[in-house]
Formats: structure tokens, C-alpha cells, sequence
């Protein structure tokens, strides 16, 4: 039986070649697209990034959460979500550092940001320009990558001293993980508002932070089923069978059902009150047709799969089926992300903007909302005092569409293509390879510092004898 | 049906859940037929001890469930689409989002309720029905196994009393039930 991880030259080997791939996947990328500032270049860094910082963050909470309800279940599989916080030590400075490039002007992602941070002081901006102000908005995503990085080093330290076993240090540690929790919940919210919600500065959603920890968990448990997977059939983990399986798997449903009543609440309350600057959103997304695709795909990936295939009990246990799902599930997440982060990256904005202007004029054949707003402003215009309110409303988002265009993007607005710009395509799945293998290499290179089996945890044999006997 | 439900059997009581599990290992490995187990609490595991089949309630609940999606989705959309067609907001006319909610409580209230009912039918449970007692302390401190004994010689169940005494049992008993009684 092997107790602790050996990171073999052969696994290395092959985490370079990923690595490898995403590095060529960026250079395609970067140099095949250079419509507006790189766009689709820096969409794909920022969404992998805060797709892997998010299921490290998770990894970290999963113990933590598990540590304080005095649970046995994730006593086996402790060392692994502890490893997989490994990137979240650089997760959090990457998304800084892209923060501080999107200030400078090296990309276009938080443009509107921008706008908004250099217009004159109008009543609707006014929070904002004080939220975003960049010394505010970089300062606190700083805050956050030191508090991770902090905490994974931290908590694989401490967990690391527990293994002699000392119920003094096993009741600190419930201490050192309500802490983490308390980090977590504001910091993991803070990132989706900071990061994504930002993206597009008029849209929000009140439980944009939950669903990112939705999402989030998905992919977690997804992950940890495919590398206790992965090392059972390396001969670790021996003690580690179909019931812990079947846990984690539970757990990978639950949060996926989970996720699509997020998914649908959010979709459905702002379909409902037909907001304009909630349904712009959704406007740009299912108003071009690739994203309409994606969307689905995201939502058939992560809630029909599971829906349908993982509810059931042997589903569960079967290895084959379960690490297929979890491939599935890592892969859907990164889709929904992509829905996300691609659209506002203004690589077809001009599109879009386009699109929506043809929709709004053409009244017979319109998409739903664009009539709304049609007939909203129809209305307005009728009534005299909602006039003003909507006009302003009208003015700002025809200022949202100049500045999308831009300069750079109005002389390439004629020639640009639709189709080639959207999408997920090879330089996509290149550059997600190439994450996974940096992700990968940071958790192994974790993994193989201490035995992989907590041996003296007080609740270790609890754990070895764990028997899920229902569902 | 109910006739062919046997009235005479061979209750073995025990008092320890350790004990009582191995005691229905050994007992089924020896080819003697169990007719039921009571326990004061669910004790994990009985059902792979007793060798139970997984239970087709969960194929019920799916049926029901089912059913509940289907009439709701029909029944909004009929309204809505075709009976009474109202403009709400400018929404359209077959508004799918707004009827996912209701769709899901249904498919929830069809299963739950439809379970339920499935459960307490299969095993008897209506109104007024006085069950079969076999030992009253199964409610309390004891773990019953009984044996059908309608059609056994006695020598059998002579064999049968004196496993359960050697797998630990503290208390063997006969249970004869008058005709139809509980039934």
C-alpha cells in the first residue's frame, strides 16, 4: 500500500504537455483574434482563472465546513481538498493582476468600467464610481488573493500537525475553519461582483455570489471524484471505496440541482420584471444564436445530466459512470463561465449592438424582448412623466452602445465577421487544457509534501467505516 | 389472498443489534426462511442482512411525479394558451418560465403525496386496521426475527428454536394468531 504521493516524472511529463498546449492555445488565440484589444485572448485567461481559483477556494471550504459540523465523511479525502486550494495561492493575484491590466488599457473586459469610473457624476453612477474606484476595486481584490493564499497555507500547515493526534489542536482547528468560512462567504461573493457582475456594470443579481458557489461546488466535487479516481487506479487510496464514492457523488447532484434552481431563479425573476438593464443581459445572450447554444448546453450538461443519469443510486457507485459525469459536470461548468465572461469581452459587442438596433426596429418578427422594450418606450413616450425616467434610460444605453463600439472596434465593425468570433473552439479547449494542467501540477506538487491519508485524525476510522445505506 | 397468509409462527427475540445481525447472517446462510424482522429503530444494514430487494417505491414516485408534470404543464397551457389567452406584462402567450414553479410544486405534491399513499397501501397501514403484534417490547428494547411455522414439522422448528438460542437470542416463542385476525 503507497501512503504518500509520488509526482513521477511520467504525471510531470504529461502536466508540461498540457501546459504546453494551453500555452500554443493562448499564442493561437491571442494572435488569430486581435479584434478589440485581444478580447477573446483575455476573456479565456479571465474565465479559466476564476474557474480554477474557484474550485481551489471551494476545496478549502469543503474541509472547513466538514471540520466544524464534526463530520467523518471527507476524512479520507481531506488531503486532496486541501490540494486543491494550491491554486488558489495564485488564483487570487492573477485576477488582480488582470484587474490592474484592465485599468491600464491593455484590454477591453471592464471598459465599461471605465466609462463609468471617467463620466461626469450622474445620480445612477454614483455609488459605482466610488465601488470601482480602481485603488478601491484593485485594493480589495488584492485583500482577498493575500486572505487565500494565506489560508491555504495555513490550513495544509495546520492539517499537516494533526496528524499527531492532540484533541487541543483538533478543537483549534474548528476554530481556524470558522474563520475560513467567514472569509470565504464574503470574499468568494465579493470576487463575482468584482470579477464577473462587473463585466457588465449595468446588470446585476442578487444571488450572483450563491450561484458562483454553486457552480463552484459542482465543479469541486466533480474534480475531487476524478482525482480519487485517478489516484485509486495509481494504487492510493486504497481504503477509500465505492461509499466514499457515493458521498462525494451525492454531493456533486445535490449542488447540481442546487445550481439550476439558481440558474432559473435568476433567469426567470429577471425575465419576469423585464428591467431593462437586468434584461440587457439576456438580451445579448440569447440574441445571438451561439450563445442560445451554449446556454442550453450549460443548462443540459449541469441539470438534465444529473437530472437524469446521477439520481440514481447505482449511477452513483459505478466508477466508470461517475468519473464520465464529473468529466461532464467540470466541463459544463466551464461553459456556464464562459456565458459569463465571453459575451461582455466586446470581441463581437458591435455585433450584438447591431443585432439588437435590427431587433428593435422590426416589430413583426422582433424577439420578445426586444418588443418589450419597444413597447416601453412606446409607452413612455405616451405618458408623459415615466418619459423622462425612461429616455434617460434609453440615452444611457445607447452610450453603452457607443462605447462599445469604440474607436478601435468601429473601424473593424464593417469587415468583422459574426461567425467567427463567438464560440468555444479549439484555442478555447486548448487554453481550459492548459489551466487544468498548471491546476493539476500545483495539486500534485501539493499532494505529494505528506502522507495522503490524515493517519492519526480522530476521525479517521469513522470515516474507513463509513456505509451509506440509503439513497 | 388472505387465506394463504399463515397464522402460526416462531418469534425469536434478542437484545442486542450486533448480535441480531450476525444471528440473520448465520441464520439465512443455514437456508432457514425469514418472514419478518421488527426492531425498535432502523438498524443500518438490515436490509443487505435480510437480503431485500431495493425497493420499487422510487419507481412509483417517478410515475407520479411524472404525472404531476404532465397535468400542470397541460392544464397552464390549455388555460393560458388556449381557453383564456391573457397579455400579462407582454409576455407570450405560452409563458414556460412562469410555469416552472408551479410545474415543480406539483411534481413535488404528486410525488410526495403519491409515495406516501403507495407506502402505507403496500404495507397496510388504512384507518381502523389492527396490526399483527408478534411481541410488543419491538417497540422498546427488542429485535424480533420470525419464522413462518404454518407449514413446518416439528422437528424444524425445533431446529429453528435451537439456532436462535445458540445465535444469542434471549427468548424463543410460539405465536399463533386466531383466523384473518389483523389482516
Amino acid at each position: 500500500m503507497k501512503e504518500t504521493f509520488e509526482f513521477t516524472d511520467k504525471i510531470k511529463k504529461n502536466l508540461f504537455y498540457m501546459m504546453g498546449i494551453g500555452l500554443l492555445g493562448m499564442i493561437l488565440v491571442f494572435f488569430a483574434y486581435p479584434h478589440n484589444q485581444h478580447g477573446r485572448f483575455w476573456s479565456n485567461i479571465l474565465a479559466c482563472t476564476y474557474y480554477f481559483t474557484g474550485i481551489g477556494l471551494f476545496g478549502m471550504f469543503a474541509v472547513s465546513a466538514g471540520q466544524i459540523a464534526y463530520g467523518s465523511w471527507q476524512t479520507l479525502e481531506k488531503r486532496i481538498f486541501l490540494s486543491l486550494s494550491a491554486f488558489a495561492r495564485i488564483g487570487g493575484f492573477m485576477l488582480a493582476l488582470i484587474l490592474i491590466l484592465g485599468v491600464l488599457g491593455v484590454h477591453n473586459l471592464y471598459e465599461h468600467v471605465n466609462h463609468i469610473i471617467h463620466s461626469p457624476v450622474n445620480p445612477e453612477t454614483t455609488t459605482k464610481i466610488i465601488y470601482f474606484a480602481p485603488a478601491f476595486w484593485i485594493g480589495r481584490v488584492l485583500v482577498y488573493a493575500s486572505l487565500w493564499a494565506g489560508a491555504s497555507i495555513v490550513l495544509n500547515n495546520f492539517f499537516a500537525r494533526t496528524d499527531q493526534t492532540d484533541p487541543k489542536v483538533y478543537k483549534r482547528s474548528k476554530l481556524l475553519c470558522a474563520a475560513f468560512i467567514v472569509i470565504f462567504a464574503v470574499s468568494e461573493s465579493a470576487i463575482s461582483w468584482d470579477m464577473l457582475m462587473s463585466l457588465d456594470t449595468g446588470w446585476y443579481s442578487t444571488l450572483f455570489g450563491w450561484y458562483n458557489f454553486a457552480s463552484y461546488g459542482c465543479a469541486a466535487w466533480a474534480m475531487t471524484i476524478l482525482l480519487v479516481l485517478f489516484l485509486k487506479s495509481q494504487g492510493y487510496l486504497e481504503r477509500v471505496n465505492e461509499n466514499h464514492i457515493h458521498d462525494l457523488g451525492k454531493l456533486l447532484f445535490g449542488f447540481s440541482i442546487f445550481w439550476s434552481y439558481l440558474w432559473f431563479d435568476q433567469f426567470m425573476l429577471q425575465w419576469f420584471a423585464n428591467i431593462p438593464e437586468e434584461t440587457s443581459f439576456w438580451v445579448e445572450r440569447f440574441g445571438t444564436g451561439y450563445f442560445k447554444f451554449t446556454i442550453f448546453l450549460a443548462l443540459a450538461i449541469n441539470f438534465a445530466f444529473p437530472l437524469l443519469v446521477l439520481i440514481k443510486r447505482g449511477a452513483k457507485r459505478n466508477f466508470k459512470l461517475i468519473g464520465f459525469g464529473a468529466a461532464l459536470l467540470i466541463l459544463g461548468h466551464y461553459v456556464d463561465f464562459f456565458n459569463y465572461t465571453f459575451v461582455e469581452s466586446g470581441w463581437e459587442k458591435s455585433v450584438v449592438a447591431a443585432k439588437k438596433k435590427e431587433a428593435l426596429e422590426a416589430t413583426e418578427n422582433a424577439p420578445l424582448f426586444a418588443k418589450l422594450e419597444k413597447g416601453e418606450k412606446m409607452e413612455a413616450k405616451m405618458e408623459g412623466k415615466t418619459a423622462e425616467k425612461s429616455e434617460m434610460k434609453a440615452e444611457g444605453k445607447s452610450e453603452k452602445a457607443e462605447g462599445a463600439k469604440g474607436e478601435k472596434a468601429e473601424a473593424e465593425e464593417a469587415e468583422v465577421p459574426e461567425s467567427n468570433l463567438s464560440g468555444i473552439g479549439i484555442g478555447e479547449l486548448m487554453i481550459f487544457t492548459g489551466f487544468l494542467g498548471v491546476f493539476l501540477f500545483m495539486f500534485f506538487n501539493n499532494l505529494a509534501k505528506r502522507p495522503i491519508i490524515p493517519e492519526n485524525d480522530p476521525y479517521l476510522k469513522e470515516n474507513e467505516r463509513l456505509e451509506v445505506v440509503y439513497s | 389472498m388472505e387465506s394463504a397468509e399463515p397464522n402460526k409462527f416462531v418469534v425469536g427475540l434478542w437484545d442486542h443489534e450486533e448480535v441480531y445481525l450476525h444471528a440473520i447472517a448465520h441464520i439465512r446462510a443455514k437456508g432457514i426462511a425469514i418472514y419478518e424482522s421488527l426492531t425498535p429503530f432502523p438498524v443500518h444494514g438490515l436490509e443487505n442482512a435480510l437480503g431485500y430487494r431495493e425497493t420499487r417505491l422510487h419507481t412509483a414516485g417517478f410515475i407520479f411525479g411524472a404525472t404531476g408534470t404532465t397535468l400542470a404543464l397541460t392544464f397552464m397551457t390549455w388555460v393560458m394558451t388556449y381557453n383564456y389567452p391573457l397579455n400579462v406584462g407582454g409576455k407570450p402567450y405560452w409563458p414556460l418560465p412562469s410555469f416552472i414553479p408551479i410545474t415543480f410544486e406539483l411534481t413535488v405534491l404528486f410525488s410526495a403525496w403519491g409515495m406516501t399513499l403507495t407506502y402505507l397501501v403496500r404495507n397496510r397501514l388504512w384507518p381502523g386496521r389492527v396490526p399483527r403484534i408478534f411481541d410488543k417490547r419491538t417497540t422498546d428494547d427488542r429485535f424480533a426475527l420470525v419464522f413462518d411455522a404454518e407449514k413446518l414439522s416439528d422437528d424444524e422448528l425445533n431446529a429453528i428454536r435451537s439456532i436462535c438460542k445458540t445465535e444469542g437470542a434471549v427468548e424463543v416463542k410460539d405465536k399463533v394468531f386466531a383466523e384473518n385476525e389483523g389482516l
